[in-house]
């Protein structure tokens, strides 16, 4: 494969995952590279589920920790709705993604692999369940893979509601306090990582660091899987080299090329006005606008549409999606969600929301124990930056035209009973 | 007991998982805790210091006086 | 053990049980009153808090005299392990069998509480609840042992105690907070009112995901529009959390 040349990751057809076969004929057969930890170090690599952890850094700590059974853990749950990256990936080339998993193994010494896929997409645990498969027919030697299927919700994604997932079988977010902190399996160290990230480790130990680093910038190395939904002719996932424009990036999926706004990042990220689509789309460039790249998301909203309503609806869900554990979490964001839906609407009264909207973010923040709150208060944030004159007439009980045409470009999951909601 | 000079402060942390909102630690520890609108606990971010005793003492009791022992006292040494 | 033959011994017994259950009782009202979080103002929570710990402890002391002039009483043959292990005495067997049932209650409770530090907060709190088995023993004990207790003022004061603490329980029900969360987030048991309580209501009914939720369609989704809303393919399904049913590795 050439350094400078994309697909790397998708290198493949979705759908029609690569055989074991077909996978080492792209890609040789075995690991050439002597020290994968240096060459892990040397790539890179930040993580893909959204922190943008450094991953060498990450399995360092794993190294270092005392016991002989340490477990790594390949997170292709997907909470996020709007993201399709870890799906396609399964679908086209599972095998990279075990690999990779197996030098991650390898360089922290582990012996077990459980690949960790949501239970309500079977296609993908069925590709997944095929590859290890073939992995087992082929006898080959290396880690013990291990396929676990947990039910999806957004916070079960989240590195210790996974874990205290594989624990206890309940999808819980756990209180970390110290960080760095290492996550146990029943006393076993975890390293958990997501599905591309060990993916890009798998590409890394066949050809190194240096042809890692050929694409993208000094920050942020290597490729990026990007799922492009919202004002675009078909929502796509597309592999992208940071450092491109978002309007480059927006072109390949044939985008709306002038739009109100991206939703950068998932339902926790923030949103971006229209008028900044030459940014390069890399975390580096994105920091000083409020926004990051996230689990490579990008939801474009088209110029009939209106951010007050889509923060809103989005909020609603996210509300929903709370494991309840923390107050301000449990009872703020259905608060939050509250007062943008009366600003949705518009009436005489929502002057008021508007400020009790601004002061509940300014209270929820940091208060729970995961950072879901704080995902959602950053995008309500960012959407009272990004559409502040929007929120403005909204508030004088003039909604703009957009509310009213009810045709949206974020895709929200519906809720289950919208009758019923959590906090009523 | 001699006066010891205390350098370096504390934090009160809260669990916020364990916390149920009862409002023990407010009632004990005014001074360092506050209320949100749903009852739960808002602590501040800075450290306080460890020279100042009466804020030691109610953190002491509103770590004890919590129903779900949701709260710790965290040293913080000055380096 | 020494057995004593003075009446003054069963007199101290039955007073000392009938101060205990009325302690008990405002111990249990007092336990209601710091759970459903009142207190505030005039009052401080806190304070009931400390007044329910107190209050508890005075009510053990009075247990432990009860029992123990019970037992060095010679007109009663009861012995020591009487107290803590059900029908092992022969007088009113029954009635001091219910006695001793709450006394091993009250001692797992109190034990519990004064380690509440060391153990897990859930495990102190399922152990707590035990608290209202040990009073329905006591009222129960109460009623059939006490010689008192048939008739007359006797049976009026284990009454009020018991009616009290019926309607405690009421209204323990009744007024209980609006929590965050039950013992787990999404599990049935999930309290009551307040954001878990649909939580609920997804678990029971409908846990089957038969309704898959599919991404809003817009109206307008004309293929022809290039700036077609998502015309996604439908997404997984919302299912709720499985129960904590059985131990993963």
């Amino acid at each position: 494969m050439l350094a400078h040349e994309l697909p790397r990751l998708l290198f493949g057809t979705p759908g029609t995952p690569l055989t074991l076969a077909q996978h080492e004929a792209t890609f040789a057969p075995s690991v050439k590279v002597e020290s994968l930890f240096n060459e892990l170090a040397g790539s890179g690599l930040t993580g893909r589920g959204g922190a943008a952890f450094p991953t060498a850094r990450k399995a360092e700590l794993l190294r270092d920790q005392r016991g002989h059974h340490k477990v790594v853990v390949v997170n292709a749950m997907e909470g996020e709705p709007v993201s399709y990256k870890d799906s396609t990936l399964l679908s086209t080339n599972p095998h990279l993604v075990l690999d990779g998993a197996a030098i991650l193994a390898s360089i922290i010494g582990a012996k077990h692999v459980i690949v960790c896929v949501s239970r309500d997409n079977p296609t993908a645990v069925g590709h997944v369940q095929r590859a290890l498969d073939e992995r087992k027919r082929a006898g080959s030697r290396g880690p013990e893979f291990e396929l676990e299927t947990a039910p999806w919700r957004y916070v079960a994604g989240e590195e210790s509601a996974l874990v205290h997932w594989l624990n206890d079988n309940e999808s819980l977010p756990q209180y970390r306090p110290q960080r760095p902190n290492v996550l146990k399996i029943s006393q076993h160290s975890v390293l958990l990582d997501n599905v591309e990230t060990c993916a890009n480790v798998g590409l890394i130990g066949r050809f190194g660091a240096g042809w890692f680093r050929a694409l993208g910038t000094r920050t942020s190395p290597g490729s990026i899987l990007v799922t492009i939904t919202g004002a675009v002719e078909r929502p796509k996932v597309l592999e992208v080299v940071p450092g491109m424009t978002l309007r480059t990036v927006l072109s390949f999926a044939d985008a709306d090329p002038d739009p109100q706004a991206l939703l950068l990042g998932g339902y926790g990220g923030s949103w971006l006005d229209g008028a900044f689509l030459d940014t390069p789309y890399d975390n580096e460039s994105l920091a000083p606008l409020g926004a990051s790249v996230g689990a490579g998301i990008v939801v474009v909203l088209g110029r009939e549409g209106c951010g007050v309503v889509e923060t809103q609806r989005v909020v609603k869900w996210m509300a929903n999606e709370s494991a309840r554990q923390c107050g301000p979490c449990a009872f703020g964001l259905p608060a939050l969600s509250e007062d943008l839906a009366e600003l949705s609407t518009g009436s005489r009264t929502s002057t008021k929301a508007l400020q009790r909207l601004e002061q509940r973010c300014g209270v929820i923040e940091g208060r729970g124990a995961c950072h879901h709150p704080d995902g959602v208060v950053r995008l309500v944030r960012s959407a009272l930056h990004v559409f502040a004159e929007d929120f403005m007439s909204h508030a004088r009980g003039t909604p703009c035209l957009g509310s009213r045409a009810k045709k949206y470009f974020v895709a929200v999951p519906q809720l289950e009973h919208e009758h019923e909601l959590i906090w009523e | 007991m001699g006066v010891k000079r205390r350098t370096g402060g504390f934090y009160l942390r809260v669990n916020p998982i364990l916390c149920d909102g009862f409002g023990h630690c407010h009632e004990l520890a005014p001074e360092l805790v506050r209320m949100d609108e749903w009852g739960y606990p808002i602590i501040d971010k800075e450290p306080t210091p460890l020279s100042d005793l009466a804020a030691l003492e109610s953190a002491r009791y509103a770590v004890r006086g919590c129903p779900r022992q949701a709260l710790r006292i965290e040293r913080v040494s000055e380096t | 053990m020494i057995a004593l033959t003075t009446p003054y011994l069963w007199y101290t017994t039955r007073a000392t049980g009938m101060v205990t259950l009325i302690l008990f009782t405002l111990v249990v009202s007092l336990g209601t009153l710091v759970a459903n979080r009142v207190g505030g103002t005039v009052v401080g929570r806190f304070e009931i808090n400390e007044l329910h710990r107190s209050v508890s402890i005075v009510a053990v002391v009075f247990l432990v005299l009860h029992i123990t002039t019970t037992v060095v009483d010679s007109f009663a043959p009861t012995g020591w392990l009487s107290a803590i292990i059900p029908f092992a005495s022969e007088y009113r067997r029954v009635g001091v069998a219910i006695g001793a049932v709450a006394f091993d209650l009250i001692l797992a409770v109190w034990i519990s509480s004064l380690l509440k530090v060391r153990m897990k907060n859930e495990s102190w709190r399922f152990i707590h609840w035990f608290s209202w088995l040990a009073f329905a023993s006591a009222i129960l004990h109460a009623y059939l042992t006490g010689t008192d207790t048939k008739n007359g003022v006797g049976l009026a004061v284990v009454g009020a105690c018991a009616v009290c603490v019926i309607m405690a329980s009421l209204w323990r029900y009744l007024a209980r907070p609006a929590r965050a969360a039950g013992r787990t987030a999404l599990s049935p048991l999930a309290a009551t009112k307040g954001p878990a309580s649909a939580s609920a209501a997804i678990k029971s009914g409908h846990a089957s995901a038969s309704s898959p939720s599919a991404f809003p369609r817009s109206p307008d989704a004309r293929a022809k529009s290039r700036h077609a809303s998502p015309n996604t393919p439908s997404s997984f399904p919302h299912s709720p959390a499985p129960r904590r049913s059985k131990r993963y590795r």
